[in-house]
């Protein structure tokens, strides 16, 4: 990561309590996270829909090595990803996260995704968080995203369209709202089960994607703050940094010249 | 400005890492002073190119008068068309605008044919006495219709449709329509005066992608130019003036000139890193060059860092925010990737630093909100590379976010529908012909290192 003269260790997040430890592990790339279940490479892909399972990567460009490209050193500097070398058309994930203490949320996915994956291009809204990468990175990072800590499969929807239901109190089952009815709770196997992919298509072979969380795990997991585990309050570290943050901006701003070292 | 020391001086490096400057004055860094600059923005503001191949085609299908780039096929009158051979006898239509022009000029080439395109240079004493820089699109379009008519004899008397038709043509509906046709056959490197977006904004009123095409794609020449008519626009519309005098010209070195080669360091130290990786790298960095230091530490051991010198620190994150697009981009090699890193790096830096301000006081990572939001899906919107820099999505802050964008579309590997190659071809072409604009994060350096004896006695 950060080398050189002086001994750099990134700190990542403010915060004594559970919820910044829980962020500061999310988002330090040297941290592994826990690993839940195995969903397989095929099953990723259904569960995408940008192509048939066993299909070729479609391109949008000749693999790079093919490429005659005007002299730029910087282009010789820069490691491509997999996919970019091979070309390969930019292709999209979208989750959502519910409200119930969730392992992670839109932003803290953004920040996840700065920190731990190349190549990304990422917008967090209130409700989802959209993902794309050139089509062989997103299915390696499906991985992550899938198998390991941050993903609830009552909590979490991969829902690439209609999204609605991030806020709404769980159903029966306690699964996350969705309108498009993309999973389902297996009652014999206790799973949760995608019947559609994420843009709502039904599949020809329902892919299931593991056990929901129980409440403690959830709990233990949140990456939130809320008032019945680590009230709003107790993040008084966080509270500073943002009010500090909020005040220089302005003044810096405003007229450069006016910040100290005081500030 | 308030200089930290007497004569405040960075080291200038180019994109292999050559030390090109040394002890570089910031004041020779300044579109004001350094000579370089001045050459190029005379050179954007006086330059009209005039594609004869079009407009050959145009006048043969009898097309003219649309508003819009994609309305162009919508007037066709080919009962009016006519066939005149103008790319055949460019020459001679170089020689009839040369003799117009050039007796203005104080003998040096103003005219110039390249195939079929016409590179024309206003002379400067037309400039001069100008009132604006219209003349570069007034006199190119009137000489050219002159230089038609009389190759191929056409007045009122002899072909009045005709004459009509080669108006219609190259001026379009305008006057009626405030725009020439845009992408007719008269088009200059900026946007007609009139259609600038807020005082000032002139050397920002160009795309994107022309100025990828004008460096061949060559990252950090591209980040220098687009720099030079971003801070060249920041004087022009009062914003460097004063208290940000020195916070222009540090960000702008350290960003757009790659000074104390602080980008390349970033870029190189995470070639296989992520976007994180780079904030972590200028915190560091800005640690060990004395920039910040810890003010506080807070129960959970977390630091809150302060600085005694806030407008060096925010040279150093835009030029952060810069290598952080560069290994985004140079990873994925797809543009659209830019919008996410100037959109949210800052956050990064604000968690990191404990709250110091991130690139340009906030205006990097809002107008990225934006950006982010218009460069992707049904919205509305274009391609990072069509957007002008005077455009309202990209224009905010202090002309640090064009040059991330620029650098974006220069590593994309062929992902974008509004690709440089669709958009400016003509520009790849006429790049050739302007020697100026060849390797210009180099000639800022050594224009400046010229007058560096001045500036510092001075």
């Amino acid at each position: 990561m950060a080398e050189g003269k002086v001994k750099y260790e990134p700190q990542i997040y403010p915060g004594k309590d559970e919820t910044s430890e829980r962020r500061r592990k999310l988002w330090d790339k040297r941290r592994k996270l826990a690993k839940y279940r195995e969903i397989s490479d095929d099953d990723i892909t259904r569960l995408l829909g940008h192509r048939a399972v066993g299909a070729l990567y479609p391109s949008v460009h000749p693999p790079l090595e093919e490429l005659i490209e005007a002299y730029d050193p910087i282009k010789n500097i820069v490691v491509p990803t997999p996919g970019a070398r091979a070309g390969d058309r930019i292709r999209f994930v979208q989750f959502a996260d519910s409200f119930w203490h969730p392992p992670i949320a839109p932003h803290g996915r953004l920040r996840l995704y700065f920190n731990r994956l190349r190549g990304i291009d990422v917008v967090a809204y209130s409700g989802r968080c959209i993902l794309e990468m050139r089509e062989r990175d997103l299915e390696a990072a499906m991985k992550m995203l899938l198998e390991t800590e941050i993903f609830n499969p009552a909590r979490t929807a991969l829902k690439g369209i209609t999204i609605h239901g991030h806020s709404l109190r769980l159903d029966e089952d306690g699964l996350m709202f969705d309108a498009r009815r993309r999973y389902i709770l297996d009652k014999s196997t206790g799973e949760v089960v995608y019947i559609k992919d994420q843009m709502g298509r039904v599949l020809d072979n329902p892919v299931p994607v593991g056990r929901p969380l129980s409440e403690e795990e959830c709990r233990k997991l949140d990456l939130a703050y809320t008032w019945d585990t680590h009230p709003f309050k107790s993040r008084t570290e966080v509270l500073e940094i943002l009010s500090r943050a909020a005040k220089l901006r302005v003044l810096a701003g405003f007229n450069p010249e006016l910040l100290t070292e005081e500030m | 400005m308030k200089a930290k020391t007497a004569k405040e001086t960075v080291d200038l490096y180019d994109d292999l890492g050559n030390c090109v400057g040394r002890e570089i004055p910031l004041q020779a860094l300044s579109p004001l002073y350094n000579p370089y600059m001045r050459e190029v923005l005379d050179l954007f503001k006086r330059l009209a190119v005039i594609d004869l191949g079009k407009l050959e085609g145009l006048m043969k299908k009898g097309m003219a008068g649309w508003e819009t780039v994609v309305g162009q096929d919508e007037n066709r009158m080919p009962w009016y068309g006519r066939d005149l051979p103008l790319v055949d006898r460019a020459k001679e239509i170089v020689e009839r605008i040369k003799e117009k022009v050039e007796k203005y000029g104080d003998g040096e080439p103003l005219v110039e044919g390249a195939g079929k395109y016409i590179i024309v240079k206003i002379p400067r004493r037309m400039m001069e006495i100008s009132a604006s820089r219209d003349p570069t699109l007034t006199w190119t379009a009137v000489a050219l219709c002159q230089a038609v008519a009389e190759t191929f004899n056409m007045t009122p008397e002899t072909d009045p449709d005709g004459c009509n038709m080669l108006k219609g043509a190259v001026f379009g509906r305008y006057p009626q329509s405030p725009e020439f046709p845009p992408g007719g056959p008269v088009s200059t490197f900026l946007k007609q005066s009139n259609t600038v977006d807020g005082l000032g904004s002139g050397f920002k009123a160009i795309m994107v992608n022309h100025l990828v095409a004008l460096c061949n794609k060559r990252t950090l020449d591209a980040v220098a130019l687009t720099t030079i008519l971003e801070q060249a626009a920041q004087w022009e519309m009062g914003n460097a003036l004063g208290w940000f005098e020195r916070y222009q010209l540090l960000g702008s070195a350290y960003q757009g000139f790659n000074a104390n080669n602080l980008v390349l360091d970033l870029v190189k130290e995470n070639r296989e890193g992520t976007i994180g990786d780079v904030a972590y790298s200028v915190v560091r960095r800005a640690l060990e060059d004395g920039v910040i230091k810890v003010k506080r530490t807070l129960p959970s051991g977390y630091k809150i860092y302060s600085t005694n010198d806030y407008p060096l620190w925010n040279a150093y994150t835009c030029a952060a925010v810069l290598a952080a697009v560069i290994v985004n981009v140079g990873a994925s090699r797809a543009a659209q990737s830019v919008s996410t890193v100037i959109g949210y790096f800052g956050d990064l830096l604000l968690m990191e630093t404990g709250g110091l301000p991130d690139p340009d006081a906030g205006r990097v990572e809002g107008t990225g909100q934006g950006f982010a939001f218009y460069t992707h899906s049904i919205y509305g919107g274009a391609g990072p590379g069509a957007y002008t820099l005077d455009h309202v999505i990209p224009r905010h802050g202090s002309g640090f976010v064009g040059p991330c964008i620029v650098a974006g579309m220069c590593l994309d590997s062929g992902t974008q529908l509004f690709s440089p190659e669709m958009t400016s071809a003509s520009y790849f072409k006429i790049r050739e012909r302007l020697p100026l604009l060849h390797e210009p994060l180099k000639k800022v350096a050594e224009a400046a290192e010229r007058i560096k004896p001045e500036v510092m006695k001075g």
